[in-house]
Parts: C-alpha cells; structure tokens; sequence
C-alpha cells in the first residue's frame, strides 16, 4: 500500500497543478475559519477589557436594594443605617446612600440638564477619578447640608467652556426651585473607559452633591432605596453582605423577610460576561455554519474532481492501487485543502482581529487587545482537519470503490 | 511447474437474466512462460473481456484462471490490485499514462503501489526508460511526447517491475505504421529476453508478428496455432 509520504506528495501535486480551483475550494474553510477566530478574539478581548474596567472601578463595590416588600412595609435604608455598617462591619471602608435627583441650569453655554448625583463625601470612592482641581466634599459639608459639588472636567468645559471652575455657583432649577451648587472640586476624567463613562452631546451634565444638600428642595433626605458599601478587601466579601443584610434586618426587625438584596460588583462581573459568553457563542455558531458550508464546498470540488479524474483512478487501479490507497490519496487531497485553508483562515483571523480591535480602541477609547487563546487555534485546527476529512470521505469513498475496467472505458 | 496461464472453462455472463450477453462462452486456454501470444477477434468477439479476465481486471462469472500458480477467479478486489501489481505488466491502445506526471513518475506509479523506496524505485524506472531508448525524456509529460513515444513509456511502466506477465491490448491501434513497427520490435524484443507477452488486437498483420494466435469469435476459441507450424502447412 506505499507509505502516506507518497500520497501526501501526489495530494500536492494535484492541488498545485489546479491552483486556481484549489483555491476557490478552499476559500469557504477560510472565510469560515477567520471569522470563528475574528469572533472569538475580539469577544475575549473586549471581555478582558471590560473586566480590568470593571475591576478598576468597582471591585469591593456592594450595593444594597429594598425588595418590593421592604417598600411596601416603608423599611427604607436609613442614614443611621449606614452609619452603623460603616461603624460595625470590619472591612468596610465608607457607605453612601444612592440619592440622586435631575434638573436643569442654564450658563452662556446655554441650556443643560443635570444629574444629580446625592451621597456621602465616601461617594468619591465609587469613582475612581482623581481630583484636578479643588477636593471632594467633605463629611462636614454633608453634615450642614451644604450646596457643593463636583463635576468632571469634561462636564466643566462643556459648562463653561474651562475647567477651572473651582469656586463657582451652578444655578440649578429641580422642579421648579432653584439651588445654587458651589464648585469644589474637579475631577480628572479617566482616559479609557469607554464601558463605564461614555459621554455624548446632549448627555446631561452630572454633578456629585452631599444627599444632605436636596433639603434646599424642599425634601428630607432621611430613607433610601438603596446604598452602596465600599469594602477594602474583595475576599471578605461574603462576610461583609452577610453582616450588611444583619444590621438592616435588627433595625428593621424584619430577620428573615428578604426585606434587602444585594448586588455585588463581582455578580456584576459574572453577568456580563456570561451575557458576552452568550452573544460570542452565537456568532460563532453562525461563523461555524459557514465552515460546514465550506466543508460542503470541498466536498463537491472533490466530487468533480473524482468525476474528471475517473480515467486516472483506472489507470491506478490497473496497476495496482488499492482501494485504500485510492481512498488515502483522495482524503490527503481533502485534508491537505481544509488545512492549508484552515492555517489561511487562522492568519487572516488573527489579522482581522487585531484590525477590528484596533478600529475598536480608536472609535470607543477603550483598549482592546486580541484575546487569542492557544486553544481556539488549536480547535479551529482541529475542526478544519475534521471537516477535511469528514467531507472529503464520501468522494474519496466514491473515487476508490470504482472498478477498474468502468474507469478505464471513460474518458 | 505449473502453466504460467491455465484458463478452465471460463465463463463471463453480463446482464444474467433477460438480455444476457455470453461474453465468454467456456474458454479453456493455457499459456507457457515465454510465450508470445496473440489474442485476436473482432470486436464484439469477447476479446477485450478476455484481456479483463487475463489481466485480473474482472474475475469470471464461472470457470477457473489459475496466474503463476495462483486461482485468481475467487480474488476480491485488494487481491486483484496486488496480484495485477505483482504478476502483470498493462500496455493500453489509449497509453493510459497519468497527464500531469513526467514520464519517470508515470514509470514509478507500480512501483510505487508496491512498496518499492525512492531510490530503488528511481533506479528501476530509469533503467526501464533507457530499455526503450527514452533516457532522453524522462522529465517530459505525455503531452509533450509522440504517440509512440508515449506507448513507448507506458512499455517501460509495464516492464520496469520486471512482471511475468506483459499483456498489451491493441498497443499499436492509435499509431502510425512507423510508431507501430518500433512498438511491435520493442515487444519482440522483450520476448526473445524470455519475457511472456500477450498481445490483443484485431489485426492480422500484427497477429502475424506473434509465436502463437489464437482466435476468438462470439466469445469462444475458434483457432489456435503457432504461426511457424502455419506457414511450414502452407507451404
């Protein structure tokens, strides 16, 4: 039966000698290939990006909701509440409530909506931003209830055209009444993180107040939907909601009613990433249904190729060429095409990759980075190969079951 | 020793059944190492299913064939592919040479289905293509040889295994007489260095170049005789 060296270099020889069909046959593996490996590396890279944002940002961050029943039974979060967690709980670092409020002001830039952004000077921790002028608000400005705030710098200049706004009032106008913030600090705002903060013209302006200040409003700010608890440390996290819901429940005297949910950046994390999980995959099916197009499409070639090559078939066969060595050349042929289109579609995948997340980076500020993982290459590899030679066994099945006289009366 | 060809009672029946057709009506034939033999009948006379059947290339609806010894009749088909390997050297009308492979490659192909190593199988390729004066065009492909040029390379595939057995069906049909001549020489030749050959044709002046003839008309053995015991009658 020869050895597979010869049939490989016979496989080599045929497909050389029709480049341009080879070619054609091999272009559905390829586009198939690439686009699996494109998909597959632009979802892990924005996933990676969107994880080292997110953990940037919000690692430690847990927030805390009122169930529908906590509202009904008005078991609101309380600022004393908070106090408590902040005082009692190990490893929490600060706690805010989550207030907040819109309006509108008007500058010579013209007019803006506002969002107001209501909490404890421990606010500042949820932003991860440095400060570019002034400070934050402090816990004696929330105490007083004073009118201060802070804003980015980006919001600044769109405000007023600088972002040395330190010291000045923005009138603002909630429902019909109008406080005056004082600037106290200005914000950096972070380069690249185009998953967290994406500013657009017409976006409202966001500002960060002490919640203590929408008593100028007309309103008492005293019970909250919900909260956020800054805890130091990530691994603690279990404890830290355990003694959370602890101290809401003795408060509130409702131990036991699940009066209190909490979210945790890091099921955050989960989610989204599964939810990217899914729409990865989805493409990749689609990109896989392709490749099985592609397989049909060598499979047919190869047909064709059996059909013109009857003569050839007949002529082996006569001198004494096997069924299987028929079979073996025919399925090298097959292989050798899926896999020289498979390494194509690979490397105009990777090419592909890098190019859509550099476009990617450029328009969304965002660095993306191809997630290329050994074993999506390996795999995409591998299916190639499979497809080679699950497509290909039927005409190379059809190839060697000829007999010998039948081929060699063809022409 | 055995008869190199012992044929008994062969028979080849296409389409059993309504139109039958008895391509081969109880052919007994037996053939001697060295010989040099000429099958020839018209066509429709069963002359080609017989070459099938010698050639290992169809095995026989009933009878027996014993090649070298061996009973091919009951071979399945990988059988048949080693014993046409081993025992038989094919030389077609149509030269049946592989069009994108040089001559030397066409020449390795048996070799190669045998298992012979590169530098062996080269070696013997080449020595085959010189025996039939191409050592000239060893790296040219079919399209670029002559009709006789290229019966001439699927000569050297048929010998260069070294078979017992040269069968050429109609070798000269598709050349002019001068390609014809060399051809038939190259075949004479081979016989006088003992090799057995059979030759199949439908054509008297070429039957007439063999030891032996034998004539087959509707699928059965109507003559058989040496063409020296011929003349010596007629004369």
């Amino acid at each position: 039966m020869g050895n597979i060296a010869e049939y490989i270099k016979m496989a080599f020889k045929n497909i050389t000698a029709n480049k341009g069909r080879s070619f054609l046959t091999m272009l559905g593996i390829i586009i198939g290939i690439s686009s699996v490996i494109m998909v597959m590396a632009v979802g892990d890279g924005t996933a990676n990006a969107m994880n080292a944002e997110v953990q940037d940002l919000g690692s430690g961050q847990i927030s805390v909701y009122c169930s529908d029943e906590a509202i009904n039974a008005e078991a609101w979060i309380t600022p004393e509440d908070l106090a408590m967690m902040k005082e009692k709980i190990e490893g929490v670092e600060g706690v805010t409530p989550n207030d907040g409020s819109s309006g509108s002001t008007m500058t010579g830039k013209g007019e803006f909506a506002v969002t107001l952004s209501g909490g404890t000077e421990d606010l500042q921790k949820a932003l991860n931003f440095a400060m570019k002028r002034g400070s934050y608000f402090t816990a004696a400005d929330v105490e007083e209830g004073n009118l201060v705030c802070v804003l980015s710098d980006s919001d600044a200049k769109r405000l007023f055209g600088s972002d040395d706004v330190v010291g000045m009032d923005i009138e603002v106008t909630i429902n019909g009444m109008i406080g005056s913030y004082r600037i106290v600090g200005v914000t950096q705002q972070k380069e690249n993180t185009s998953f967290i903060s994406y500013t657009y013209d017409g976006m409202p302006v966001s500002l960060d107040v002490p919640y203590t200040s929408f008593a100028a409003f007309g309103w008492e700010s005293d019970s909250f939907y919900s909260a956020t608890v800054f805890a130091n440390d990530k691994e603690s996290g279990q404890e830290v909601v355990h003694d959370i819901i602890h101290i809401l429940e003795t408060r509130h005297q409702c131990a036991g009613e699940e009066y209190y949910q909490i979210q945790s950046f890091q099921d955050m994390l989960t989610e989204m990433n599964s939810m990217l999980a899914i729409v990865t995959t989805f493409i990749s099916c689609v990109a896989a249904i392709s490749l099985i197009v592609g397989g049909i499409g060598v499979m047919n070639i190869m047909l064709v190729s059996v059909t013109e090559r009857t003569r050839e078939i007949g002529i082996r066969k006569s001198l004494g060429a096997k069924t299987s060595s028929i079979l073996l050349q025919f399925l090298a042929e097959a292989a050798i095409l899926t896999i020289l289109g498979g390494i194509i579609g690979i490397l105009l995948g990777l090419l592909g990759a890098m190019g859509a997340c550099s476009l990617m980076t450029a328009s969304m500020g965002s660095v993306i980075h191809p997630g290329i993982k050994a074993s999506t290459i390996l795999g995409a590899t591998l299916f190639s190969c499979g497809i080679g030679v699950f497509f290909g066994i039927y005409p190379a099945r059809k190839a060697a079951k000829l007999s010998p006289i039948e081929a060699l009366r063809r022409n | 020793m055995d008869n190199l060809i012992k044929v008994q009672d062969m028979c080849k029946v296409y389409n059993p059944g309504e139109n039958e057709v008895r391509a081969l009506d109880h052919v007994n034939l037996e053939i001697e190492r060295g010989e040099f033999v000429a099958i020839i009948g018209h066509s429709g006379s069963g002359k080609s299913t017989l070459m099938n059947m010698l050639g290992c290339l169809d095995i026989p609806t009933s009878g027996s064939y014993f090649l070298n010894g061996k009973d091919v009749s009951a071979m399945k088909d990988n059988q048949l592919s080693e014993i046409r390997n081993q025992e038989i050297g094919f030389i077609f009308q149509g030269f049946n040479l592989i069009s994108n492979l040089t001559a030397l490659e066409n020449v390795e192909l048996p070799l190669i289905y045998r298992g012979i190593g590169r530098g062996q199988r080269h070696k013997l390729a080449k020595d085959a293509l010189i025996r039939v004066g191409l050592e000239k065009r060893m790296a040219h492909k079919p399209s670029e040889m002559s009709g006789g040029q290229q019966q001439r390379v699927a000569i050297a595939r048929a010998i260069a295994a070294e078979p017992p057995v040269i069968l050429a069906d109609e070798p000269t049909g598709n050349l002019d007489s001068a390609s014809t001549g060399e051809i038939m020489d190259i075949l004479k030749g081979l016989h006088k260095q003992g090799r057995s050959v059979i030759l199949i044709t439908h054509d008297n002046e070429i039957a007439d170049q063999a030891k032996r003839v034998v004539r087959i008309l509707d699928g059965r053995i109507v003559e058989d005789y040496y063409n020296e015991e011929k003349k010596e009658r007629e004369a």
